[in-house]
């Protein structure tokens, strides 16, 4: 079988998502690589073109900040999609699951629990209170159902031999979730026909999911209907856009800080018919800005006198302060144990090798082998602080190794992970390049995982870094039905309201 | 609704409307440029900056006052909240803050209004032949308010929208009126085309007094019209009917209503021939003060809900002091 569009396609020595290493197409991606094959490079450059029109027409943007002058840029989107296929999924899904419910156990058990965890010796104690995450000011402020981690977005990888791992947790505040449903419409545009030959699960079903988490940590005082409301740091910050769509799709207001009031430990928002109660806050700003009283007195963001509400139990906040102890860095490192140790079950989905750097023995080995691993500060996210010894220069490697030494507890080391590659548009043409996968999963009262998440992918040749504001690209990624099943998942609450697409 | 939701609605409508006014204005100020008129030799750039209400915040700039700076002043200057490209980047910020409110149509036809402007040489449309551009400005702002009443449910987003709209409306119609009425009369045909063209009245102003160039018909037509939708009592009037809406079934009429009410009834049954006899530029100082009057109402009323909230609005354009 010759497919001539992609015949100068090279997989070279990485593991490619649509072709085995002889070149033969992958069979769950066979019908879209016929597909790509029968349309002329005049109508992929149109389609692409169309796309990215889709994309600036609804005002999809994120801003760059730049030096002098933030930059808004249209949302990239490669046209050729990922697949996995259902047999797959299946087991990413379990292993989402059980991650995240061990997550959130451990959150429980941290900071409303005995701390088991720490007493029978799985997580030591000074890792926890060491953490630049571990909010004091979150200790025994319960969360119903113990879904503190409401909203998680975690970041898996597919190693040389295609095995997926876990690179890291996002359990504060994850954001990408807009753009994988953006994408998904984008997509359903430009190339429809192609759905049409793929049971593809949707993926529009998320408002409604997250409204129903939402509605389920609500305080009890909140009676039948809670009002939930997202937070958001304003219509400046990178990420506003989504903070925007998702209040649009679940059809609730979009606050700011100044929007909110505390009156006798119970949080109103002003409205045009005078002050109206709030019982749950889907927010999307910082622990650090939440309540100035407690946290940052210089932040205008948050809401003073929200802390001592959430103590009141008036309202609550997801994610619940205090998660980035369970996203820390060296914190991931232990989650396979805290998996067996709460759910009594071996991981599903594996960790990336990672070394902690306290214990002498591995800081030695990593010491030595600084040019041949990544390292990374553990308490931040968005590809912040993160150097590749393969790629790093030598004086930026001797820094690293003060830095390590200097604060040990501060980072973590991890073997370099060949990150598989799929085929993308860029401006040479067809190519193979390196991508990611922030999966979405919901807690309320069950856990439930989006189909699919959002593919990432680093546009410039050889990279691995799939941030957006550096370059990086996305694709939509279908998740396929598994045969002889239904597409459409069940309907289950009708009291939620359904929005289309806006 | 948001109290900052509501009045980031009630300034995008305004900027919309000032958008298009300013359009229509740089456009019959231009055309009527071209030929030789009896306006020749009056200084009509200068007098589009006072419809606008803009003269002080052009002086400012301290730039010789003529055709090239007054239109790049209104048109392209983005330190001018009032100008064209400002306007509409603002409408579009505050559209955006209000998003979800929005239907998905409204939203990205203001949102192209936007990317197109930016993506246009204006310079050039300015030193070349601006006519297209007038009337691109023209009708994406017509476009958005069809869009907007063929697409949203009639309810306190729509209101506040609409509301703001009209407001900055019939203080643009009465502006034009105030500026132009010394000129009109003593048979100046060409003040009474540029005075009603600019209200995008001519037409209409036939139907009803023909050609007559009686300064009283004219300004019985731009003030109290019922049929002409851009009329200071037709705004007025709508205006009222979008506070109508937003009070809902309350049974007692509240602060903005009555002091809207009481200006518009007086505008409706008054004879025009005596509220237009001795100052006419106080008297119609005087109205445009009462419309900015029932502005700042509106904004402590639905604007400032919660005491400690701050009372300097963000929203602004030039010649107005509102608190």
């Amino acid at each position: 079988m010759t497919h001539g569009f992609f015949d100068g396609y090279l997989t070279d020595d990485f593991f490619d998502e649509a072709f085995e290493a002889d070149g033969v197409p992958r069979p769950h991606y066979r019908q879209l690589i016929e597909r790509f094959a029968s349309l002329g490079e005049d109508d992929i450059r149109h389609r692409r073109q169309l796309g990215e029109d889709v994309f600036k027409a609804r005002g999809i943007t994120f801003t760059v900040y730049g030096e002098h002058e933030d930059i808004e840029r249209t949302w990239p989107m490669d046209l050729f999609p990922r697949i996995i296929p259902a047999a797959e999924w299946e087991v990413i899904e379990r292993g989402l699951a059980q991650r995240v419910t061990a997550l959130n156990r451990f959150l429980d058990d941290i900071y409303v629990g005995e701390q088991a965890a720490i007493n029978d010796g799985i997580v030591p104690r000074w890792l926890i209170t060491s953490s630049s995450g571990f909010e004091r000011e979150a200790v025994n402020i319960p969360v119903p159902n113990g879904a503190r981690c409401l909203v998680a977005g975690i970041d898996l990888v597919r190693d040389r031999d295609g095995v997926y791992r876990v690179l890291e947790d996002n359990i504060r505040n994850p954001s990408g979730i807009s753009y994988v449903l953006e994408n998904r419409a984008a997509m359903m545009k430009v190339l429809p026909a192609a759905f049409r030959e793929h049971r593809v699960r949707p993926v529009d079903q998320y408002g409604r999911a997250l409204l129903r988490a939402l509605r389920n940590v609500a305080p009890p005082a909140a009676g039948d209907s809670p009002t939930v409301a997202v937070l958001t740091p304003g219509a400046f910050n990178s990420a506003y856009f989504e903070h925007a769509f998702l209040a649009r799709q679940m059809g609730v207001e979009l606050v700011e800080g100044r929007d909110l009031v505390v009156d006798d430990h119970v949080v109103y928002m002003r409205t045009t018919g005078g002050l109206q109660r709030v019982d749950v806050l889907y927010r999307r700003i910082d622990d650090a800005f939440l309540d100035p009283v407690v946290f940052r007195n210089d932040s205008t963001l948050g809401v003073p006198g929200l802390m001592a509400a959430l103590r009141a139990g008036t309202i609550s906040v997801a994610n619940a302060a205090g998660n980035g102890v369970g996203d820390d860095k060296a914190v991931y490192a232990y989650v396979p144990e805290l998996i067996k140790y709460y759910l009594g079950e071996e991981a599903i989905i594996p960790n990336a090798t990672t070394y902690l750097l306290w214990d002498p023995d591995q800081r030695n080995h990593v010491l030595d082998r600084l040019d041949q691993l990544v390292v990374k500060p553990v308490a931040e996210s968005g590809g912040y602080g993160i150097v590749i010894g393969p790629k790093a220069s030598d004086e930026e490697l001797a820094i690293v190794r003060h830095n390590i030494l200097n604060d040990p507890r501060n980072y973590i080391a991890q073997e370099v992970v060949s990150l598989s590659r799929s085929p993308s548009f860029t401006d040479d043409g067809l190519a193979g390049r390196h991508i990611d996968l922030r999966p979405f999963v919901l807690t309320g009262d069950r856990v439930e995982v989006i189909p699919g998440g959002l593919t990432r992918v680093a546009m410039r040749a050889g990279s691995l870094v799939v941030n957006s504001s550096q370059g990086g690209g996305s694709k939509d990624t279908w998740v396929l039905a598994p045969i002889g099943q239904p597409i459409d998942p069940p309907v289950e609450d009708d009291d939620v309201r359904d929005e289309e697409l806006g | 609704m948001l109290a900052r939701h509501a009045e980031s609605l009630f300034w995008a409508g305004r900027y919309l409307e000032r958008a298009e006014g300013t359009a229509r204005l740089l456009d019959v100020t231009y055309q009527g440029s071209l030929q030789v008129a009896g306006s020749e030799g009056r200084d009509v750039w200068a007098h589009v900056l006072d419809v606008l209400r803009a003269r002080k915040e052009f002086d400012r700039r301290g730039r010789e006052l003529d055709e090239g700076a007054v239109c790049t002043f209104l048109v392209t200057d983005r330190r001018n909240p009032g100008s064209i490209v400002s306007g509409v980047a603002r409408a579009r910020e505050n559209f955006r803050t209000v998003r979800e409110h929005l239907s998905s149509e409204m939203w990205e036809n203001v949102n192209r209004f936007h990317l197109d402007l930016q993506a246009r040489d204006i310079a050039a449309d300015l030193t070349g032949e601006p006519y297209e551009l007038y009337d691109l400005v023209k009708v994406r702002c017509q476009t958005l308010g069809g869009v907007a009443a063929q697409s949203m449910p009639r309810d306190e987003t729509y209101s506040f929208l609409r509301l703001g709209w009209m407001i900055e409306r019939a203080l643009i119609t009465c502006r034009l009126l105030n500026v132009n009425y010394a000129s009109l009369g003593h048979d100046d045909y060409d003040a009474l085309l540029l005075t009603l063209r600019s209200a995008s009245a001519l037409e209409a102003y036939r139907r009803s007094f023909q050609s007559s160039t009686n300064p009283i018909h004219i300004a019985a037509f731009l003030l109290q019209s019922r049929s002409f939708p851009r009329s200071v009592l037709f705004c007025l009037q709508r205006a009222e009917h979008s506070l109508e809406n937003l009070a809902g079934l309350s049974t007692t009429r509240n602060r903005a209503q009555r002091i809207l009410g009481r200006i518009r009834s007086q505008l409706e049954f008054t004879d025009i021939a005596e509220f237009i006899t001795g100052d006419v530029r106080a008297t119609l100082d005087a109205l445009e003060q009462s419309i900015c009057d029932i502005a700042d109402v509106v904004a402590n009323q639905y604007f400032r809900v919660g005491s400690e909230y701050s009372l300097q609005s963000q929203f602004v354009l030039p010649g107005e002091a509102m608190v």
